[in-house]
């Protein structure tokens, strides 16, 4: 099978909207929270989010709308767009550009795309308010090509000219994770020769604030407290939003092209916690046997692992599980990986998360380094004996792990090498 | 005091009809956030309908939402106020784009439009006329009709190596056709020597030519009676002027207007461009025509049946489901 390798990365995140300020903020612990305005009222009892700087998109209609400098989209792109569609396609124009594709190598039956995103909650909403209260034929024409959960592949896939194959993804904040695993098999199977993976999220309150009546979301009124990863205080998640887009390619195409990857795609694992549709299973039972898959798939000891990516969203049960599921998988102390939650200074981007932390693996690989697991203070006494590194280490990982977990219980182990 | 017409006063004034609905400052409110993105003079004109019911506002609140639609290098065209700009080739209109159109007309002329009525929407004339006839409650103009090669020699009394249209569309505003001057004319091997160039005569009878066929397709007639193709001559015509040389390579557009049609005498304008280049004009142009039993006349009528080959919007394609996939 040939070998799978990273050679694009876009960021539109919010830690950074290039990849020069995303390794930036990895490398400072540098967060993107703010007491976010549209939280400002007596009547949300969250306060905390992690914008996307420079992008104006709080109007329901798209020609409102405002992006930084150097992204424009023409009106008849636009008309479909959700924000998340807005987000992809400007990490879509630098992940084109860092991996140096030519049109014709985009637009080709061997190159593909797979997306994941929620679609967007907060258009799905005004269409369906407007529908409601004047009429059926007044909703915007693309109105359902913009809102639905595959706003993402539909957009992207047009506006580009992939003629490969296309899909999305929908297991939540596994999504994108689920995304890139199956762009590996693709072509690790012989079937693309490149295929393009984006997570985006919209990040706005409609996205978010659905997710604080299960009472996920931390309610800390301090930016710089918000989302604490394994520390005893942690108390939900903080949502974020913006678009991830990774190149994959094989070694065939990366030797006929003569570029640098970031580093290699291993190999991944799934499953799934059969347990409960909202709450992880207590011991990581799902998560722990990804893991031993994506492992076993790779041909790599548990000890060979030098960092993981973690989950760890800032939710009390969540990080548990995670840590027991980590726990049975590292058994000897000595060996045990650096683990860190970059959600401590991102925010949980959703079904974004796993693109936009594989994306942050390629970067700790390429760049040597590893980013630490911000704002802890009393770290969770279930998480004693795992190496949870509160400080960005200067070594570059030669193996590394990246975790997700979803709704459903669905859990996916991506494993990525130094190339 | 000229009266404004749009002010019905005395109680010997007549509103016009169509509109029931009072306009409530809340419906202008509405109306303004509707037409924010298009020109002033477009609200005040969709205001003036919206109170008054004259249709003599509605060209102008069309345009304008058209106008708003396309993209702004192309917006310049519409300034030219020309009824044959084509939605889709001269202004990047596509079927969504049409669609967008139709919703915020439906909206701010609080109308109806059905899909099928759309099909047939090709230029911005053939938007305005129909939107108008909408709103007189007048019956809908018939359809531009296409016709290809085939269909015009079926049609026509002039044949190749003499006939000088390759395509046609008929509507009963005019006709348009095209022709591109092969080379291989057989009048070029002398006009020049070595150096071949359209004769200004041949393209007054290219406008001629459109001329018999817009008599023999969109000309309305008595009933039970047609226009019989061997009765039309050229009588005259007066202002032809040649602006530009036109070679082997050319594509001609050419297209006529009826200005007055009185048995036996139909009078048209015309002209010929190449691209954006004005190739020549015809102030006028007469043709002298007869009328002959429909029963009697030529099969050819039969082929006005013959379906286009492809849809020109895709409108049909969206009303019969098989168009964006679901």
């Amino acid at each position: 099978m040939p070998k799978v390798y990273i050679t694009g990365l876009g960021f539109i995140t919010s830690i950074g909207n290039d990849r020069a300020s995303v390794t930036t903020s990895l490398r400072e612990l540098r967060h993107g929270f703010e007491r976010y305005a549209p939280f400002a009222g007596p009547e949300v009892p969250v306060k905390v989010a992690a914008p996307v700087r420079g992008f104006q998109m709080d109007s329901t209609d798209p020609e409102d709308w405002t992006f930084p400098k150097g992204y424009t989209i023409r009106r008849e792109v636009l008309r479909g767009m959700s924000p998340n569609a807005v987000y992809s396609w400007c990490a879509m124009q630098q992940a084109i550009a860092d991996a140096r594709l030519t049109p014709a190598e985009i637009s080709n039956p061997q190159t593909g795309l797979y997306a994941a995103s929620g679609g967007s909650p907060f258009l799905m909403g005004h269409m369906l308010q407007r529908m409601h209260q004047q009429g059926v034929m007044k909703c915007s024409p693309l109105g359902i090509i913009a809102s639905i959960s595959g706003t993402l592949n539909f957009n992207l896939v047009a506006h580009f000219g992939i003629k490969g194959s296309s899909c999305g993804f929908s297991s939540a904040c596994a999504s994108s994770s689920h995304a890139l695993g199956f762009a590996y098999d693709d072509l690790a199977l012989g079937r693309q020769k490149r295929m393009f993976i984006v997570g985006a999220e919209d990040g706005n309150p409609d996205a978010i604030l659905p997710f604080a009546s299960m009472r996920a979301l931390s309610l800390q009124t301090d930016p710089n407290l918000a989302s604490r990863p394994f520390d005893t205080g942690r108390d939900g998640f903080v949502g974020t939003g913006g678009a991830v887009v990774l190149v994959l390619e094989t070694e065939d195409e990366v030797a006929r092209r003569g570029v640098t990857p970031y580093c290699e795609v291993a190999g991944w694992g799934q499953a799934s916690d059969g347990h409960n549709v909202a709450i992880s299973h207590p011991d990581g039972h799902g998560l722990a046997a990804a893991i031993k898959l994506a492992l076993a798939a790779t041909n790599t000891p548990a000890e060979a692992v030098d960092y993981v990516n973690a989950h760890a969203t800032s939710t009390p049960i969540g990080d548990t599980s995670e840590a027991r599921a980590l726990k049975s998988i590292f058994r000897t102390p000595a060996t045990r990986p650096a683990i860190s939650s970059t959600k401590a200074i991102t925010g949980h981007g959703l079904s974004l998360a796993g693109a936009m932390e594989s994306g942050f693996c390629a970067l700790a690989i390429r760049d040597g380094f590893m980013p630490g697991s911000a704002n802890i203070t009393r770290l969770d006494p279930e998480c004693e004996g795992l190496n949870i590194i509160r400080s960005t280490l200067p070594a570059q990982p030669r193996v590394v792990l990246n975790n997700v977990s979803g709704f459903g219980g669905a859990n996916v182990s991506l494993v990525f090498r130094q190339a | 005091m000229v009266p404004n017409p749009d002010q019905p006063t005395g109680p010997e004034a007549k509103p016009f009809i169509g509109l029931a609905k009072t306009f409530t400052p809340e419906d202008e409110a509405a109306l303004r956030e509707s037409l924010k993105r298009c020109s002033p003079s477009t609200f005040e004109a969709a205001v003036q309908y919206r109170r008054t019911g004259n249709p003599e506002h509605v060209p102008a609140v069309v345009i304008g939402v058209i106008e708003r639609f396309v993209e702004p290098d192309l917006r310049v065209k519409l300034k030219e106020a020309d009824d044959d700009l084509r939605l889709i080739d001269d202004l990047g209109v596509d079927s969504l784009t049409m669609m967008e159109i139709v919703v915020l007309v439906e909206d701010v002329l609080q109308m109806t439009i059905n899909n099928d009525e759309l099909r047939n929407l090709r230029t911005v004339g053939d938007v305005k006329l129909f939107i108008d006839c909408k709103i007189r409650g007048l019956p809908l103009p018939k359809p531009t009709k296409f016709l290809p090669v085939e269909q015009i020699v079926a049609v026509m009394p002039i044949q190749p190596p003499f006939l000088f249209l390759n395509e046609a569309s008929v509507s009963s505003s005019g006709a348009n056709g095209k022709y591109k001057i092969t080379g291989q004319e057989f009048f070029l091997q002398g006009h020049f020597k070595d150096n071949p160039v359209m004769p200004a005569s041949i393209m007054l009878e290219a406008l001629g030519q459109l001329g018999v066929l817009f008599l023999l397709e969109g000309v309305s007639t008595e009933p039970g009676k047609v226009v019989s193709s061997s009765t039309i001559f050229f009588t005259g015509c007066e202002g032809v002027r040649a602006h530009r040389i036109c070679r082997p390579g050319d594509i001609l557009s050419i297209s006529i207007k009826p200005k007055r049609t009185k048995m036996p005498l139909a009078t048209f304008e015309g002209a010929i461009r190449v691209g954006q280049e004005k190739a020549a004009i015809v102030e006028e142009f007469t043709l002298t025509f007869g009328l002959e039993d429909a029963a009697t006349a030529a099969p050819a009528a039969q082929l006005s049946d013959v379906p286009r080959p492809t849809s020109i919007t895709g409108l049909g394609q969206i009303a019969n489901g098989t168009g964006p996939n679901a």
